[in-house]
């Protein structure tokens, strides 16, 4: 159970949200890279962002800046501080030095790109997202966000072209921001985490954590979960894919029904501001095909996480990508709790 | 975090574009063909085209690069847009798309520019099902616009496809003389407007233009009508652009709308310019303006700099007729003939031989003919026997519902250093071309 495997790609946002002992364990063997004393500095004012305490959160994060000052996850997480705490031309300033210094970070750019649409600067965030987009380019969330922009751009053209007044009518995109450095978007390990990485490795007995790859884990999570919890895998499977057919069938009721009502929307949008997203994106499309693959469940008690490959299709787009769900059991059912992609 | 893949990995995405561009009109996917014909009939005004396209590809090879010289931007972004139409044609949206970003940003008015621009980037989402693919609460709403859009697209394409074979001429530009180092046509229903430079090698196009006539169109009969008259023409100033509006662009040239012809014939109106746009507009739609024919400044400009105020006719035509010169001459045999018979009869001195060239109805600037013959009388008298030369004998032929000549030449007595400057205006009657009007043009 102390494998450290199945959470290496999404450390942070677990640690945010599972208090498992065991995860927990699993997370702080997964940091070792960036130290496990900072994992918990980082998931401490992560918290305290998602709790709102946004004031409480910036002094946190200066005072592990202080001592050290050009760590780039805490000067991320305090750039989103300050996209939270509608600081733009403070976050712009935070963001822009991290891409400066780590430009092979695409999550600085995404967020960048974030900040700039906000201020209607829709071709910087374009040449942002592109940038992120280079850096990586499987990054899902910088693709959604420059297909965001994209319309955007081309809304105004038009307007341009017909000479409407619509330069600031029309809907502005709501672009996803990114909470954390190297989140499960960004795969792989980034060059500017080891190079910064001034804390020592203290944790002897984990250090060979890292050099397992990643892709070779699931079927260990798998199998670790396996015995005491051979049904509830049923009931877990059975809802995801209950899931994907409600998204294919633009079944909005029986797709927001799998949502739990803990659910923590993505981005820092209400319940109700992202079921309208989901609602218009869904019904917008003339046909959706949303099929899974490689399913690995990990289960925990009456929480599940849940990784698989999804090949979705809508209209004339096709995207594969890595996804992963955590679920929780809610009554007879279970329920998804948090949505990311990696 | 994302929880919804809109966008696909861009490589996925532009798999599907082709297909999705191929619902675009045709005209796209023709383009590459007739862009390689204009190449090969614009081989005969090679020089200052060939230098546009050096200038051109310099600047693709260096987009920071400020270019050479204005005198190089006429025509330029319409040529950027027609790249991105060819590789639109192509299917190539993914490289069309930082070319018209380019030039939306340095032609940020050109609206044509924009609807293509935006077309491309919702090519970027998924599929284009038509040229200006705006959603339809905004076709709606700006029907009017979106349909001109689509029409001046298709002219600017148009024009560009049925290219005129190298070495044709508008049959309406018959002689010019040495004096006329340019002669300007217009085809209306192209929208386009060709630039020619004459040379001792003959006449060559400089390069063509898309223009915008009257919101009612054509054939200016009556002030206020809002139709752009036919005719040949002059230009007969050059008018300070700091003395106008911004409306009229970078400068203006007004046209002798109404001529002797339209005179003769009863029309009305005045203030018939070639004129730039404002600020506000690259270029106006097909049919925009009160009469006048709208030019892009730059495209103007470039006319500003060649035209001279007097000489430099202006063919306004509903379709040019392109013919080879030497059909032309052929065909203008019988008028010079008729002209070398008024020439010889002046010489003679003799009064009644002189008078049977003018037309009954004869008029020379309010004068009838009545009123003008003791004019002539005089210049007869003056003469004193000698001989009159031509000189620097220009003529165009205006055919409609009559067969006309519009002439100018230099009048001199043999032997004299110094004459006046004439036009002319001849009609066929029958077989035979008479003088319905006659006057010193300076």
């Amino acid at each position: 159970m102390v494998t450290p495997t199945p959470v290496l790609n999404n450390m942070f946002a677990l640690a945010s949200h599972l208090t498992s002992t065991a995860l927990r364990a699993l997370c702080v063997a997964a940091v070792l890279a960036t130290g496990a004393a900072r994992a918990d500095d980082y998931a401490d004012v992560n918290i305290l962002v998602r709790a709102g305490k946004l004031a409480e959160a910036l002094t946190k994060a200066d005072q592990y800046l202080a001592g050290k000052p050009r760590d780039p996850q805490m000067r991320f997480i305090k750039g989103v501080i300050q996209t939270e705490a509608g600081k733009p031309a403070d976050a712009i300033a935070t963001f822009t030095q991290i891409t400066q210094e780590y430009p092979e970070l695409p999550e600085p750019y995404n967020n960048l790109a974030v900040l700039y649409a906000g201020q209607s600067q829709f071709d910087k965030a374009r040449a942002a997202l592109e940038m992120a987009i280079r850096t990586n380019p499987s990054y899902a969330t910088a693709h959604e966000n420059l297909g965001d922009v994209y319309a955007k751009l081309a809304s105004q053209a038009y307007s341009k072209a017909l000479q409407l007044d619509g330069g600031n009518t029309g809907v502005q995109p709501k672009l996803a921001l990114i909470r954390t450095l190297f989140a499960p978007d960004a795969k792989g390990q980034k060059p500017g985490t080891n190079s910064q990485s001034s804390a020592p490795v203290t944790a002897a007995p984990v250090a060979k954590a890292p050099v397992t790859p990643p892709a070779a884990l699931p079927p260990i999570a798998a199998t670790a979960a396996a015995v005491p919890v051979a049904g509830a895998e049923k009931e877990i499977e059975s809802a995801v894919l209950n899931w994907a057919a409600t998204w294919s069938a633009k079944d909005m009721t029986g797709y927001l029904a799998s949502y739990g009502k803990d659910f923590d929307p993505p981005g820092s949008v209400g319940r109700k501001a992202w079921e309208d997203d989901r609602r218009s994106r869904i019904m917008g499309k003339s046909r959706i095909s949303v099929k899974l693959s490689d399913l690995v469940v990990a289960i925990n008690g009456s929480k599940a996480v849940v990784r698989f490959k999804q090949a979705y299709s809508a209209d004339s787009l096709n995207v594969s990508s890595r996804k992963t769900l955590e679920l929780v059991k809610a009554g007879e059912r279970w329920v998804i709790v948090r949505e990311s992609t990696g | 975090m994302t929880w919804n893949l809109k966008i696909a990995v861009l490589a996925a995405a532009c798999a599907a574009l082709p297909a999705a561009f191929a619902a675009l009109p045709a005209a796209f996917a023709a383009l590459p063909a007739h862009a390689e014909n204009k190449k090969s009939s614009k081989t005969a005004g090679a020089a200052t085209t060939d230098k546009r396209k050096s200038i051109l590809r310099h600047a693709k090879a260096q987009p920071a690069a400020k270019l050479a010289s204005r005198e190089d931007r006429d025509g330029q972004p319409e040529a950027q847009l027609i790249d991105i139409y060819k590789l639109i044609g192509q299917a190539k949206t993914r490289q069309a798309l930082p070319l018209a970003e380019r030039l939306v940003r340095e032609h940020p008015n050109f609206q044509l520019a924009q609807l293509v621009y935006g077309d491309l980037l919702t090519a970027q989402l998924g599929p284009v099902l038509a040229m200006g693919n705006v959603p339809d609460t905004t076709a709606k709403a700006a029907a009017q616009q979106l349909a001109e859009l689509r029409r001046e697209s298709q002219l600017r394409l148009q024009a560009l496809r049925e290219r005129p074979a190298p070495g044709l001429l508008p049959s309406q530009l018959i002689n010019l003389s040495a004096q006329n180092k340019h002669a300007i046509a217009i085809d209306t229903s192209r929208s386009r407007l060709y630039l020619f430079e004459n040379s001792t090698t003959g006449l060559k196009l400089l390069a063509d233009y898309y223009i915008s006539v009257g919101k009612s169109g054509i054939e200016k009969t009556i002030e206020g009508d809002l139709r752009t008259p036919l005719g040949v023409y002059f230009v007969t100033s050059n008018l300070n652009p700091k003395s106008l509006k911004d409306f009229y662009g970078s400068g203006a040239l007004p046209i002798n709308y109404p001529n002797q012809l339209d005179i003769k014939r009863g029309k009305t109106g005045s203030g018939i310019w070639l004129h730039g746009t404002p600020p506000t507009q690259f270029s106006r739609a097909p049919l925009a303006t009160d009469g006048c024919v709208v030019l892009a400044n730059p495209d103007l400009e470039r006319i500003i700099r060649a035209v001279r105020v007097r000489t430099t006719p202006v063919v306004i035509a509903q379709s040019l007729k392109w013919v080879a010169p030497q059909t032309i001459k052929a065909d203008s045999k019988p008028f010079e003939d008729a002209l070398k018979g008024w020439q010889n009869a002046k010489s003679s001195g003799d009064m009644t031989r002189l008078m049977s060239w003018y037309t009954p109805d004869f008029s020379s600037n309010g004068k009838t003919l009545l009123q003008w013959t003791p004019a002539l009388q005089a210049e007869i008298k003056k003469l004193d026997g000698r001989n009159i030369e031509l000189k620097d004998v220009s003529y165009m032929r205006w055919t409609d519902t009559h067969d006309t000549m519009v002439v100018t030449f230099g009048e001199l007595a043999q032997g004299a250093k110094t004459g006046q400057t004439k036009r002319q205006y001849w009609m066929r009657q029958g077989s035979d071309w008479k003088i319905f009007f006659e006057g010193i043009i300076g």
